[in-house]
């Protein structure tokens, strides 16, 4: 396997609040790196900085200080058009609320990265055709999300998100809203997505179980990596009980 | 504890409030103007002279009542969204639904008056401010006009009032009867656009046959009369919505088969419309409506406004005349510049104004004789002392004479039977300059001379000649005119006012679709112009049937203007072209502001 990094974070920092007032420090520098093809969880308690982290490197916030590099391009300082363009081609999002933009068809939700790019219609449409029926939504690309389950919008949101081939998939506590089957169809899909297309997936979520499916995972606490655990060849099982006990260890 | 509770919710959205109280307020202010103008009985009898106005002017009230009705269930409906999941809180802490209810009659009932008696002050000083300005732009004169005028006063408050009454005991009985989870979530309701064929053809069809017979109606109103106004303002009304509605939906499944609908964000802006179809319809159709009240307003008060120097000059073929001018006068007639000039001897008689034919057949005397049925059409005709004697058109010499000569009969003699006269002889200089109007003030001057050794002058109205004729047509169409300006620009304040709250009221739940867009990747270009695009759109569409609805509705003016109604039009189209266009622009900026923070 290449070990070639996708994506580095460099000793970066978050403080909010101007410089005089009350200031609170969310991330206190945090160094590490993903490498291509690569599935990373990151886990922390609510208040831990695992949300601010993703921000920052999903280029919705910009930290106070260090440097992130996602494909060989540092994106702490892109602005404007560079920004909207780097989010179009190079990453792509999933939240815990879905996002979907509920006056829009599941097909038009999915095409949208596409169309904004102003791509051909004639190649949109295998494109979408494509994605959904990878993830099983074939059927309801008429829809609109009011019409569809939370699992089923979740997964529009993944096609949505996966349709640019991405370099980067971030997901924002993906399983959050759904029900224990739908999570685990869901995250056997970024599973799949990552194993058969070497999609890097960056997962941030404080539920164990989903994090069990990564391969590597970073325990933050009060702005920093407190700890790295690594999955190797244990099967899924045994790791989410590792991960379990370092839950129970680290949270004290 | 509950009202301390409600007043917090009310502290925490007052931008919100502010929305929709400027919204309230604008519009019952613009009631007010509109009635203060319908309901003063004095002024539509001094300023018009013709019956059919104050017709129009209860019909137009009838409109305003049922675009506020609209307007205001429409505000009504802002306010209980802001409010459902508020309520719906306080009943899950246990609050009892009658109090609840108390609650919600309460506030409803205190937001429409208290925006109704701002409207109401607001209005008079809007009065007030418009009416000087078109006053001192447009030269009118008007008789009667009161900016506070209390009977439109108390007709604007008791309609408020009346109506959020009515939108208080809605508001009760939809909160105390949905269940409290329901308030909740009420913002997250399907909506999927549908379409049914025949529904919508029957819409269509009934649609346009309504807006024809609309149209029929107001161009056959000497026959019909006041009841064209009736039949054409329900129809309309009526039929514009049918359309609308039938329209709009088919318009955008059929925008997006194109391939250009694919392209950016063209697409979400037509699903953007097409989500709030039915929101839409109604906005839309009471646009278009303003729109033409608007527009057409304007260019029937510019109408009048061009009529009145055509009238003036079809009047007369001198601007003034003079009897025996003193030197200053004649070298005040001289700094105008004349076109013509020409001194006439006379002696009057007791029922006759004797003048020397050689006179007049040295310098024949310019009268216009109209040509056809049309008062403005006209042939300038040079008459000999002959031929003006035997011409219809001689009155137009007695109309310079003043006093009491203007009736006597002219009566062209022999040099030797006018030096047999013992009368004193007199003289009359008539002149014309190239443009009265543009001479106005130094005719003023003039006459202000005369009147200082000639007490005829005193009254500058009594004189013949084109300048007494533009102040007579003047002072007669001021009201008019007045009227056509002042309405034009409530109208378009109304529709201003209408469309910004349909926009701002909807732009919060557009903030969250817009911040995903721009999480997706959407540049700052991208975002600016389909949010520029989908406003143009309902900017445009209620412009085109305005404008439509405008060009047939002139048709009632026909019987009202000497000019046709439709000469010159295009100088109203372009000005209202231009604010419509500047509104436009402010709607965008004021959304992109809200929305793209």
């Amino acid at each position: 396997m290449p070990n070639t990094p996708i994506m580095t974070v460099a000793n970066l920092h978050k403080t909010y609040g101007k410089a005089g007032s009350k200031q609170y420090e969310a991330l206190k520098g945090i160094d590490f790196t993903v490498n291509e093809g690569e599935f990373v969880g990151i886990m922390g308690a609510s208040g831990s900085g695992k949300t601010t982290l993703l921000n920052m490197l999903a280029t919705l916030d910009q930290p106070t200080s260090g440097e992130v590099t996602i494909h060989q391009q540092p994106i702490t300082h892109l602005k404007g058009n560079q920004l909207a363009d780097f989010r179009a081609k190079e990453i792509g999002f999933i939240f815990q609320d879905f996002n979907l933009l509920e006056t829009m068809t599941a097909y038009e939700n999915i095409a949208l990265p596409l169309t904004l790019q102003n791509v051909a219609m004639k190649q949109i449409k295998p494109a979408v055709e494509n994605v959904a029926s990878q993830l099983g939504i074939a059927e309801f690309l008429t829809n609109y999300p009011n019409e569809l389950s939370g699992g089923q919008k979740q997964r529009v949101a993944a096609a949505r998100a996966l349709i640019n081939q991405p370099a980067m998939l971030f997901g924002d506590e993906p399983t959050g809203a759904l029900d224990s089957s739908s999570a685990r169809e869901l995250l056997d899909l970024f599973s799949k997505i990552n194993r058969e297309q070497a999609v890097s997936i960056l997962l941030v979520t404080h539920d164990p179980f989903s994090a069990s499916y990564c391969q590597r995972i970073l325990f933050i606490k009060d702005g920093r990596i407190g700890q790295e655990l690594k999955r190797g060849d244990l099967p899924r099982k045994d790791f989410y009980q590792q991960i379990l006990d370092t839950l129970g260890t680290f949270e004290q | 504890m509950l009202t301390k509770l409600a007043m917090t919710g009310f502290k925490n959205r007052w931008r919100d409030y502010l929305v929709l109280f400027s919204g309230l307020i604008m519009s019952s202010a613009i009631f007010y103007m509109f009635e203060a103008l319908a309901t003063n009985q004095s002024f539509l009898k001094a300023n018009t002279g013709i019956s059919l106005v104050s017709i129009i002017f209860q019909f137009g009230s009838v409109l305003l009542t049922i675009i506020t009705l609209v307007y205001i269930g429409y505000a009504n409906s802002f306010l209980l969204s802001m409010r459902k999941r508020d309520y719906g809180l306080f009943m899950l802490v246990g609050a009892r639904k009658g109090k609840i209810g108390q609650l919600i009659w309460l506030e409803t009932l205190l937001v429409g008056v208290v925006a109704t008696l701002a409207g109401i002050l607001f209005g008079t000083l809007l009065t007030m401010g418009i009416s000087q300005l078109l006053i001192n732009s447009l030269g009118l004169t008007l008789h009667h006009l009161a900016a506070w005028y209390f009977p439109a006063a108390l007709k604007t408050l008791i309609l408020y009032v009346g109506l959020f009454l009515l939108a208080g005991l809605f508001n009760l009985i939809t909160l105390t009867k949905t269940p409290a989870l329901k308030l909740l979530h009420s913002n997250d309701q399907p909506n999927r656009p549908q379409l049914k064929p025949v529904w919508q053809a029957i819409q269509i069809i009934g649609g346009t046959l309504l807006i024809a017979v609309g149209y029929w109606s107001m161009a056959n109103l000497d026959k019909l009369q006041m009841l064209g106004i009736g039949i054409a303002l329900v129809t309309i009304v009526m039929g514009t919505y049918f359309l609308f509605n039938a329209i709009f939906v088919g318009l955008i499944v059929w925008l997006k088969h194109f391939a250009v609908a694919h392209r950016g964000l063209n697409n979400f802006t037509l699903s953007q419309l097409s989500f709030r179809i039915h929101n839409y319809t109604k906005i839309l159709s009471i646009v278009a409506l303003l729109f033409a009240l608007a527009l057409g307003a304007i260019t029937t008060g510019m109408g009048f406004h061009r009529q009145v120097p055509m009238m003036a000059n079809a009047s007369n073929a001198y601007d003034l005349a003079l009897v025996n001018p003193t030197k200053t006068e004649r070298d005040q007639i001289r700094a105008l510049n004349p076109k013509t000039q020409t001194d006439y001897h006379f002696k009057v008689a007791k029922k006759a104004v004797y003048y020397q034919a050689s006179e007049f057949n040295a310098h024949p005397f310019t009268t216009l004789n109209m040509r056809g049925k049309n008062q403005l059409a006209f042939k300038a005709v040079d008459n000999s002392a002959k031929q003006l004697q035997k011409s219809q058109y001689s009155y137009q010499l007695g109309q310079l004479q003043t006093d009491g000569n203007q009736l006597k009969a002219a009566v062209f003699l022999t040099p030797s039977a006018y030096h047999k006269l013992a009368q004193p002889e007199k003289t009359l200089t008539v002149f014309a300059t190239k443009d009265v109007i543009a001479n106005l003030p130094a005719l003023k001057r003039l006459v202000k001379t005369a009147a200082k050794h000639d007490a005829n002058y005193k009254v500058a109205t009594n004189l013949g000649g084109r300048y007494a004729a533009y102040l007579q047509i003047n002072s007669m169409y001021s009201g008019l005119q007045f009227m056509g300006f002042f309405l034009g620009v409530a109208f378009l304040a109304m529709l201003a006012s209408c469309l910004m709250f349909k926009i701002l009221s909807g732009a919060a739940a557009d903030q969250h679709r817009y911040q995903m867009l721009d999480k997706l990747g959407t540049t700052h270009r991208q975002l600016t112009g389909a949010i520029r695009k989908e406003i143009a759109v309902l900017f445009i569409l209620p412009g085109i049937v305005g404008v439509v609805h405008v060009l047939f509705g002139l048709q009632m003016f026909k019987f009202l203007m000497v000019t046709s109604p439709y000469t010159g039009i295009w100088l109203p189209f372009l000005i209202f072209a231009g604010l419509y266009l500047i509104y436009y622009l402010i709607t965008v900026k004021i959304y992109q502001r809200i929305v793209l923070q």
